[in-house]
């Protein structure tokens, strides 16, 4: 093919694209399309999905509503863990406006969940406040407020200052929790309220087993709302405009966005997501640690959940969650090793999925590059091996070398 | 509020111990920050590794060298467990080459949270490495830090201090100042630290930045595994017990500046007599004034005490 005809290939392709798009943003009425041959469909306004997508996300769908008849069937599968992953998750998927748009790498998402967890336990226990949704409500509302304090009290500073300021404060938060009688000390406080020890859902008392079931429903819900609710923001000009201040903060003021003001209002809407996800936590768990909520190791466990699922996408930060949460648990089942379990996930992770399980998945990773090719020449697999072999050997030649000249210098 | 002045001299004196403590992990934090530009997450285990393979060290030597008596045994006990941790820290030193040349150098050229990912999953690796070499049992080294007591230091000026912390504050000032010296004086030191200030032009002149980034992490490597055996003898050596230094070092090294190393010593210093007299005062304050001081320090100062590494060390 000569480059005239690529470069039109490509105006072409950019063309189709570009008529797609107008027509996708063109009405929020579902319809379908037909173009090129492919049939597109349109869910609502800006959503528009190959029916193959449409499917897949509607199994994903049907999968995590049915999780909990799932879990009853099999004992290797505990809804506790899943459910507590899908909240790891659900704070990720905060984390990831700041990740994935503004480039901010924040180390202490532990400081809102844990907020929020932990105002549902104080209003449980010593407010006597039997509501669910009153809970939540407050639990989403403080952790909102402290990624406001936080979020103004650290993003004078972008990188690793930033990263480390906000460790510090989730710490801070840790060391207060861990400190006050008030909030149980390390022991942690309960959220049993009322003379059932359960939180009501509109008045209605549960027993434990409907309890757990029916908190993972409502979990559910506001799952779905939360993704739906940041496709919306991720896909508005506020969106668009977070990532132009992640790929150039100084252009970004000079086109005119106020990056400070937008920069905070990324911030406290991920301290939203931590904040509910925290609340939610609480009720699932009706009991809350500083050790489990607040350390910084959690704040870690959520920024790598969404490395892990994919950081570039949007349900990427969920699936992490759940993935690392079940492969923490399942590897306390069947080895004593299970921490360095979660480290070889991590570091084949870093070489082999840099785009995260979800982002793997998609087009054009190298996952799908490779798997193609395995499908077309099963035998590359032995060219990978030994790839793999020479790049190893190459870098322990290096070493030895480096150490021989570091020992007796270079003659 | 009574201040008793033997009260304060004591807490004082434990603050400095502990600082310097801090300061052997933070120095080697902070040199591979400000060279590598990786922020270390496994630095806190290369800590406890340092501290586990220093209690086998040690075990080995107390097996040799019973209870000593006299003037002269004390001073050969003492040689020799000083000794023995820098043999148990330059057990570190291998491995630091091996992490940095296989793990990390695939990783100066991309994005920094798979630095990130990647030390914290090497974090995991370690901690379980400890655990299946040493066992989950905490393990200590008590018969070093007894025998190293029996020198009578401080009670030449009245004051009941063990000799063991006075042992290490000798310690840390002398690394403190070889350190200050290596990076100031000595041709190797004004390698890394041209490095640390323009990685292209020190290429251009002929240095090996592979070599120097290697030769920085193992060194770190170094200092994190020499602080583990040094901090051994008076507490214990446990699985978890790498996060609480780490997480302080950050906090070290932020208040002096990221990189700095004369901001690291002085952090050290700061976290580390404030974090004495809080148990000493006000025991709650202990974990959160840290955090409490730095948050402070960078509203005032965003770039911490001294700034980033560079033309000073």
């Amino acid at each position: 093919m000569s480059e005239d005809e690529a470069t039109e290939e490509t105006e072409a392709t950019d063309a189709t694209r570009r008529s797609l798009e107008d027509w996708g943003r063109a009405s929020y009425v579902p319809a379908t399309r037909t173009q090129d041959g492919d049939r597109y469909l349109r869910v609502t306004r800006g959503m528009v999905l190959t029916p193959l997508r449409l499917v897949g996300w509607l199994a994903l769908f049907v999968l995590f509503v049915a999780i909990p008849d799932i879990a009853s069937l099999s004992p290797g599968i505990q809804q506790r863990v899943l459910h507590q992953g899908v909240l790891f998750g659900l704070a990720a998927v905060g984390l990831n406006v700041l990740l994935r748009h503004t480039k901010l790498v924040s180390f202490g998402h532990a400081a809102f969940f844990g907020t929020g967890a932990y105002t549902a336990a104080v209003l449980a226990t010593h407010f006597d406040v039997t509501s669910m949704v009153l809970l939540l409500a407050a639990a989403t509302l403080l952790g909102t407020l402290m990624a406001g304090v936080i979020g103004f009290l650290s993003l004078r500073h972008t990188g690793l200052y930033f990263s480390l300021l906000t460790l510090a404060f989730g710490q801070l938060l840790y060391a207060i929790a861990n400190g006050q009688s008030v909030l149980g000390g390390s022991d942690g406080l309960s959220v049993r309220p009322g003379e059932a020890n359960r939180a009501t859902l509109f008045g209605a008392e549960f027993g434990a087993d409907v309890y757990s079931v029916v908190v993972y429903y409502l979990t559910v819900l506001v799952v779905v709302v939360a993704l739906f609710v940041m496709w919306r923001i991720v896909n508005s000009p506020f969106g668009k405009a977070l990532d132009a201040i992640g790929q150039d903060r100084t252009r970004a003021q000079f086109i005119g966005i106020p990056v400070r003001k937008y920069v905070l209002a990324a911030f406290v809407l991920s301290g939203v997501y931590g904040g509910v996800a925290g609340g939610m936590y609480g009720l699932v768990q009706q009991h809350v640690r500083p050790e489990s909520t607040l350390y910084f190791l959690r704040s870690g466990e959520i920024l790598f959940m969404a490395i892990l699922g994919g950081f570039g996408t949007l349900v990427g930060p969920l699936v992490g969650g759940v993935v690392l949460v079940f492969l923490q648990d399942v590897g306390r089942d069947f080895t004593s090793y299970f921490d360095a379990l979660t480290g070889v996930v991590l570091i084949l992770l870093v070489f082999g999925f840099p785009r995260g399980i979800v982002g793997s998945l998609q087009s054009g990773s190298g996952l799908r590059q490779r798997a193609s090719a395995f499908v077309d020449d099963p035998t590359v697999v032995g060219d990978w091996v030994e790839n793999a072999v020479v790049a190893t050997t190459a870098a322990l030649a290096r070493a030895k070398q480096n150490l021989w000249i570091l020992v007796f210098g270079v003659r | 509020m009574v201040v008793d002045v033997a009260n304060f001299a004591t807490h004082t004196l434990n603050g400095l111990q502990y600082g310097f403590i801090l300061f052997l992990i933070a120095s080697g934090l902070t040199i591979i920050l400000g060279i590598l530009d990786v922020l270390n997450l496994a630095h806190g285990e290369l800590y406890a590794v340092g501290a586990y393979v220093a209690s086998s060290v040690f075990g080995y030597v107390t097996g040799i060298l019973a209870s000593p008596e006299g003037v002269a045994g004390l001073a050969v006990f003492l040689v020799v467990a000083l000794i023995a941790a820098v043999v148990a820290a330059a057990v570190l030193i291998p491995l630091g080459i091996a992490l940095e040349s296989l793990f990390l150098r695939p990783l100066y050229e991309r994005n920094e949270v798979y630095q990130l990912v990647l030390t914290f999953g090497l974090l995991l690796v370690l901690k379980d490495v400890n655990k299946f070499i040493w066992g989950v049992r905490s393990v200590r080294a008590s018969e070093i830090y007894s025998g190293i007591n029996a020198i009578p230091a401080a009670e030449f000026v009245g004051l009941n201090f063990p000799t063991f912390k006075i042992v290490i504050i000798v310690v840390g000032a002398t690394v403190v100042l070889g350190l200050f010296y290596f990076f100031n004086r000595t041709k190797t030191g004004r390698i890394i630290r041209a490095t640390a200030i323009d990685r292209e032009m020190a290429t251009a002149i002929g240095v090996s930045t592979d070599r120097t980034f290697t030769l920085v992490f193992a060194m770190g490597a170094f200092f994190a595994g020499f602080a583990g055996a040094m901090a051994l003898p008076q507490s214990q050596a446990t699985l978890e017990m790498g996060a609480n230094p780490l997480v302080l070092s950050f906090v070290v090294i932020v208040i002096g500046g990221l990189g700095s190393l004369r901001g690291a010593f002085v952090g050290a210093m700061i976290v580390g007599l404030l974090s004495r007299w809080a148990v000493w005062q006000y025991p709650p304050a202990e974990i959160a004034a840290p955090f409490a001081i730095m948050a402070l320090i960078l509203l005032v100062k965003p770039n911490g005490l001294f700034g980033t590494w560079g033309e000073t060390a």
